[in-house]
């Protein structure tokens, strides 16, 4: 019994005597900072937080498919204060939007300017180009909503509005 | 063991999630006896009281380990081995052979419900009840077995001791005094009185447990007295033969899964009426009772159907079929061989990819969290003073490392989520994701004041994004919100609140803040606070509120802790800000403090 005793009470000096590990381990994490971009493509997640809204999950590791409202913010190119810049936006309407709403009218909006719109009557890759002035490209960065006339409805399994799919958007300084 | 070992390799490789991380949460709030007594025995998770299998088992595991999870696994794993011996050790008596009692620890190895109970420590509950139930009945059957009085009595001791123990790990081991009775009374019949105090026990046991924690009357955890009785257990029956949840791997057809549980019932019942017909029944009988009373309490939770419910009442499907293999052998024809070899073949296939399928899930969320919750561990360790908002959590991330705030166990009092994120996924239940928002006029505030760094979570590390998240144009409307203990919230507040303290701040008598106006009718302003006795041994205290310039009714103070929701008049509606100013009709002044105090809040909000 005494032994039993003594083997107790060493055990219990061990373990208070352990030096106790961690909690929790540390991972370390990666703190190089993104940089905004002035060209954002779908398919890259790490700029995934310069689509502001109305874009869905990458698919296909290349595109994602919008809502009829998306936003998307973007890095002022340099020079572009003085020299203006070019918008371009490429993406494609699939033949089951066109199918069903014969045509599908996109426009686009500078931080609240808006820029001429433009309608497609077909389905296939498109790209939607307009010349910035300098006055819209002052700051840092932009943030350009575009909306689309007609969305595919929420139907069935898909839970989504659907309007066309985005490849990249991107400003270049002219 | 081995195979046990082998099967369930996913499972001993698991980390910790969701659920776990309340009862780690426990951990740092106990500094006293007193405060121990509470975090073991206190109501909690829909009133349950387990001291054993979650509170001291976390507790004690977080003491001495932290979130490594090897020695929990080493625990839960040594336990479901003693399960194993012990399913052996009475299959053997049960079904006469050793092989029964083998094959019964087998089969209960392949069970699809064993999945969660040893890959996800909260679970562990189902694991040890389920121990101290088999060591209860094992004791039981060894007593009559004594050859004399002092085995006997130790047998006894032992039932009592695993019995009264059992209690510490799951509610469900009340049901013990009926199993011992039933299998006193089909195999050791002069052990049928001894059983009777037990039951004594268990409803004095119910009585407390009902008085402390009441059952709930609505949600899912209420009970349902009526025929859906039987459909549940017509869905646990075709769990327990087959996979849970009806799964099934997706090279396989459709009708295989019915025609499967179809074939291994059908099985097990032409076994069970041979066994009847033979004047064998007593076996038989016990197997199915110990299924339908582990079941029973189980049953009226009609909304709550888990998948690792049936753990525990497999085991008697398990001696049964575990019996039915090992005779089929030891007969003298191949035919019975063939069949019973064709039906553990079956069973196999029902579970065994499923098995798989629910390991791999349950590991992959697990690493998941241990992802973001060392990876958050790095970032506080970079930023101390900086409060972390989380980009990129999805509804997965978000319930099984979020929302049990396991960052307070690495001393961070907030971790927040992006704006938005309860609104990616389309339509998912987020439960209660929006506690953890960070309003994006608050955040881009916090980001310019350099009080916050953000963290992209969607790599296998955390990424930095928080210069990329400050040049984001950000919703610059006032938050609905304000946790007064924030300090991210400061800004909005007038000059004269003073400094943070703790969850909360004092007010002096009139005190002034900033938050957003309500866009809809029928919205209150809801004040939550608490004040001292010393204060309310005059009467009640009064507070009034005035919002942008109008006064809403003022609000009675009788206890020490306060809750209310004022009314919002229509005319603040829809305007761009509310100013809010309160004024508490008396303060006190504490010793050594130079200035008079009037409430302490800790929330401010809309409702």
């Amino acid at each position: 019994m005494r032994h039993s005793h003594l083997t107790f009470a060493l055990a219990a000096l061990a373990l208070a005597g352990c030096k106790q590990p961690a909690k929790v381990q540390v991972q370390q994490t990666i703190e190089e900072t993104p940089q905004m971009a002035s060209e954002v493509s779908m398919g890259d997640s790490k700029a995934e937080p310069q689509l502001a809204g109305g874009f869905y999950n990458i698919e296909g590791g290349a595109w994602r498919w919008t809502a009829r409202r998306f936003t998307v913010v973007l890095r002022v190119p340099p020079g572009s204060a003085q020299r203006g810049a070019t918008l371009e936006f490429n993406f494609t309407i699939p033949g089951v939007v066109i199918e069903k709403e014969k045509n599908v009218a996109l426009s686009a909006a500078i931080d609240g300017t808006p820029l001429p719109p433009e309608t497609y009557t077909l389905a296939g890759p498109f790209t939607y180009k307009r010349d910035l002035p300098t006055s819209l490209l002052s700051g840092e960065s932009v943030k350009i909503e575009f909306s689309l006339d007609k969305a595919m409805p929420p139907a069935g399994a898909e839970r989504r509005e659907l309007g066309v799919v985005a490849n990249s958007v991107a400003l270049h300084a002219k | 063991m081995a195979l046990c070992l082998c099967v369930h390799w996913l499972d001993f490789r698991a980390w910790f999630r969701a659920d776990d991380f309340a009862w780690f949460g426990l951990a740092p709030g106990v500094h006293s006896f007193h405060e121990l007594a509470r975090a073991l025995f206190s109501p909690r998770a829909q009133g349950t009281i387990r001291p054993l299998s979650e509170r001291a088992f976390f507790l004690a595991g977080y003491y001495l380990f932290g979130l490594h999870s090897l020695p929990y696994r080493m625990v839960i794993f040594g336990t479901q081995f003693a399960d194993l011996a012990l399913i052996l050790a009475i299959g053997r008596r049960i079904g006469g052979s050793r092989a029964a009692g083998f094959w019964a620890a087998v089969f209960f190895t392949l069970n699809t419900s064993t999945a969660q109970p040893l890959g996800w420590a909260c679970v562990y509950n189902e694991v040890l009840c389920a121990f101290f139930l088999l060591l209860a009945l094992y004791a039981l059957a060894r007593q009559s077995e004594a050859a004399d009085r002092r085995t006997l009595r130790r047998f006894r001791m032992l039932e009592w001791g695993a019995f009264l123990a059992g209690f510490g790990a799951l509610e469900l081991n009340a049901v013990y005094p009926a199993l011992a009775a039933g299998y006193a009374l089909l195999c050791a019949r002069k052990g049928l009185r001894r059983t009777l105090p037990m039951f004594a026990v268990s409803a004095v046991y119910a009585a407390v447990h009902m008085a402390v924690a009441p059952v709930p009357r609505t949600g899912p955890y209420a009970m349902h007295w009526g025929i859906s009785i039987l459909r549940t257990l017509g869905t646990y029956w075709t769990w327990t033969v087959g996979p849970v949840y009806g799964r099934l791997v997706p090279r396989l057809a459709d009708w295989m899964l019915p025609a499967g549980i179809a074939a291994l019932s059908l099985a097990l019942a032409w076994f069970a009426a041979r066994k009847v017909r033979a004047a064998q029944a007593a076996g038989v009988v016990f197997c199915a009772l110990w299924y339908l009373v582990t079941f029973a309490p189980l049953l009226p939770l009609r909304d709550h159907m888990a998948e690792y419910y049936p753990y525990i009442p497999a085991i008697g499907i398990c001696w049964l079929g575990g019996w039915a293999f090992a005779e089929a052998w030891a007969a003298p024809r191949w035919t019975p061989r063939v069949l019973a070899t064709a039906a553990a073949a079956v069973y196999a296939i029902l579970m065994v990819p499923q098995l798989e399928a629910s390991q791999r899930w349950n590991y992959a969320l697990t690493e998941r969290a241990r992802s973001l919750v060392e990876g958050l561990a790095g970032a506080h360790q970079r930023h101390p003073g900086q409060t972390i908002l989380l980009y990129g959590v999805d509804r997965d991330l978000f319930w099984n490392a979020v929302r049990d705030r396991p960052f307070r166990l690495l001393g961070m009092a907030n971790v927040y989520l992006a704006e938005g994120t309860e609104r990616s996924g389309g339509g998912q239940d987020w439960g209660d994701a929006r506690d953890f928002i960070l309003p994006g006029g608050v955040a881009a505030e916090a980001a310019r004041r350099g009080q916050l760094a953000v963290y992209d979570v969607r790599g296998p590390r955390l990424r930095n994004i928080t210069s990329q998240f400050a040049a984001l144009p950000h919703d610059a409307r006032l938050p609905e919100r304000i946790e007064m203990g924030d300090r991210l919230t400061g800004y909005l507040l007038g000059p004269e609140w003073p400094k943070l303290e703790g969850d909360h701040r004092w007010m002096p008598r009139r005190a002034s803040l900033r938050m957003a106006a309500p866009s809809s009718a029928g919205r209150s302003l809801y004040l939550r606070g608490n004040c001292t006795e010393e204060q309310l041994r005059e009467g009640p205290l009064t507070l009034t509120v005035t919002v942008n310039g109008m006064p809403l009714p003022a609000v009675p103070i009788a206890a020490t802790s306060f809750e209310a929701a004022v009314p919002l008049p229509a005319a603040v509606i829809g305007q761009a800000e509310m100013r809010v100013l309160l004024e508490v009709n008396r303060t006190f002044w504490p010793p050594g403090e130079n200035r008079g105090l009037g409430l302490a809040f800790g929330t401010i909000a809309l409702r």
